[in-house]
């Protein structure tokens, strides 16, 4: 196991640097001389340019600006943003919360909703069922993740006129204490829903397709000829069993789930880091924007790395080899 | 004479693969879809009824007669930007997922069966990659460097090789091991004309599967480029009209609606069919058929 940890533990650093290294290339090969937008004028003196070469460090070579920027990020500073004058690392701590909410949400229903249709899809394959669901789960794989969110909005809030279009709380109600909450919930209701459904066919596909994997086993075969109740069979023995690549996908899947967070964050006007993003794209904010890169790709390798280990501890199996 | 036993045997399997293939529903459905999109995407300017740059007198339309899925803001007549749109989509998807589909198999084939350090080095590369959310990455090298189609297919071919790269890698690494490549080493071919001539060509059919599913994705990103803004503005596509749809959502819900199910349906038709052929190359799947 310990090994295992290691090694584990040495991608995730692997990674952490290449995202590091990636981002500041990036950078360093767009377009445009930070030097020169700097100094704004429309015919800048050359001595400007370098006084603020110099201020930044732009005149060192590459490979000590790479350190300088190493340096600056281990100790939590991303950068000040363009735009809105402000430490990149503050304005993403303001809407990571909202992020999360959503993202941890919608995760957790498409995990518990999705796994538990494929696994009834698994029992009854060849069903009348098991054909409309995966039909279903093809549809709502094949779905942009926004598109669905203005679907929602459509028929939920302009036909229906039953749930609020966007935001996350209503600057009327209550900022404090349980009538927040209820506010929050109440927003958070087609946000979810939209997040929920576009992962729902990951989680089904791959537990429709493990379940009925384990109800071939020899072992299974062996407790229905021993008369054991196929109830039985299948809680205590089958899902078990057919439950743990589900775990998989959740981290593999982490990626495209903090993707169609952000597109779900600006259909509905979601005060997370989504939003953060489209503006900063908008108004060509380059610090923020590769801020908010950094940080997403960390959490994702993060997740993934603890998912991996989380794996490892369930199933034996996999430490070993 | 031998070429003629060669080619006899080709046909054979082609003909096996194809009854494995028509035997699903799904796979069969998915063809459908992709034979019908391809057809609207050389027919476009055919069979549209009006130009899909042309500036009605009539705005927001609904559907109706004159207008089959009603006109947009602007009076542009929806059904003809659709039909238009299709290009753009099939376009980018396919083109995008070949450049994936080719460093995949590069990559993957060299690593796998050259091995050693390399393979490790390489292998530490694709898992790296697998964890990056791409579609930042697009996102932001298409919002600094232009958003002309060519670029957008370039970057999505650029970052979603790994995929491919692993399953060519795993193909490399079994087929390494088999006589006919051995005996190929000991004949003394070099390791260059092996990788071309033997693995590639035999471990290929996996890397086709995911390539099929890999033009859905890249479709779907194209898509989110486009409803965030930062598509070709030049071109009619779908994820633009969604995005222009989206400011008329209330008053005009066709022009967003509509061209999302064209996504949906082209989307839908590609994973059709890279599903059938997956479980058609995969014999453990192949009982799963529907």
């Amino acid at each position: 196991m310990g090994r295992y940890l290691l090694k584990k533990a040495g991608a995730a650093v692997l990674t952490i640097i290449f995202v590091l290294v990636l981002n500041f290339f990036i950078i360093h090969i767009a377009p445009g001389d930070p030097a020169r937008i700097l100094s704004g004028l429309d015919n800048p003196s050359p001595e400007v340019i370098q006084t603020l070469r110099e201020k930044y460090g732009l005149d060192k070579p590459l490979q000590v600006q790479l350190v300088t920027y190493f340096k600056r990020v281990i100790k939590g500073d991303l950068g000040h943003s363009i735009v809105y004058d402000r430490p990149v690392w503050t304005l993403i701590k303001e809407r990571l919360g909202a992020t999360l909410l959503l993202t941890f949400t919608s995760a957790i229903i498409a995990f518990v909703l999705g796994s538990l249709l494929g696994a009834y899809s698994a029992t009854r394959q060849g069903s009348k069922v098991d054909a409309a669901l995966s039909f279903v789960a093809y549809l709502l794989y094949s779905m942009p993740s926004f598109w669905l969110g203005l679907m929602l909005i459509l028929v939920f809030a302009s036909w229906l006129k039953i749930l609020p279009t966007s935001g996350m709380v209503n600057l009327r109600a209550p900022s404090t204490g349980i009538l927040h909450y209820l506010d929050v919930f109440w927003h958070l209701i087609l946000p979810a829903t939209t997040l929920s459904l576009v992962q729902i066919p990951a989680y089904y596909r791959i537990t429709r397709s493990s379940v009925s994997g384990v109800l071939k086993e020899d072992f299974i075969t062996m407790f229905r000829a021993s008369g054991m109740d196929e109830r039985k069979i299948f809680r205590k023995y089958a899902f078990k069993n057919a439950i743990l690549p589900t775990v998989t996908v959740f981290g593999l899947h982490l990626a495209y789930v903090v993707t169609g967070a952000a597109l779900v964050e600006i259909v509905f006007a979601w005060p997370g880091m989504g939003r953060l993003m489209l503006g900063a794209i908008y108004r060509r904010d380059y610090p923020l924007l590769m801020g908010i890169y950094l940080i997403m790709s960390l959490s994702v390798a993060v997740t993934m790395i603890v998912v991996d280990i989380l794996y490892a501890v369930l199933d034996p199996r996999i430490r070993y080899t | 004479m031998d070429e003629n036993a060669a080619r006899a045997r080709f046909t054979r399997s082609l003909k096996e693969f194809w009854m494995a293939y028509s035997s699903q529903k799904q796979a069969v459905a998915g063809l459908l879809i992709l034979l019908l999109v391809v057809a609207v995407a050389f027919l476009a300017p055919y069979i549209s009824p009006y130009d899909p740059n042309y500036l009605g007198d009539t705005l927001m339309e609904a559907p109706g007669r004159q207008h089959l899925l009603g006109t947009d803001g602007m009076g542009r007549d929806v059904f003809s930007m659709i039909l238009h749109g299709t290009r753009v989509s099939l376009l980018v998807g396919v083109i995008s997922a070949l450049l994936s589909g080719m460093i995949g198999t590069l990559v993957g084939g060299i690593s796998g069966f050259f091995g050693g350090t390399v393979d490790a080095v390489i292998s530490e590369i694709i898992d790296i990659f697998l964890m990056l959310p791409t579609f930042f990455l697009i996102l932001i090298i298409v919002a600094m460097f232009g958003s002309s189609m060519l670029n957008v297919m370039i970057v999505i071919g650029l970052t979603s090789w790994p995929g491919n790269a692993r399953l060519m890698r795993a193909q490399a690494l079994s087929l390494r091991e088999r006589t006919f490549v051995i005996g190929a080493k000991v004949i003394g071919e070099s390791r260059g004309s092996i990788l071309f001539r033997y693995i590639i060509p035999n471990g290929i059919f996996p890397v086709i599967a995911n390539t099929t599913m890999q033009v859905a994705s890249a479709i779907l990103t194209e898509a989110g480029l486009s409803f965030l803004g930062l598509g070709d503005p030049n071109v009619v596509s779908w994820g633009r009209l969604i995005y222009d749809g989206r400011a008329y959502l209330t008053s005009a819900w066709w022009i967003s609606t509509f061209a999302g199910m064209a996504i949906v349906v082209t989307v839908m038709g590609f994973y059709l069919i890279g599903d059938g052929l997956n479980r058609v190359l995969n014999p453990k799947l192949r009982d799963e058929r529907q």
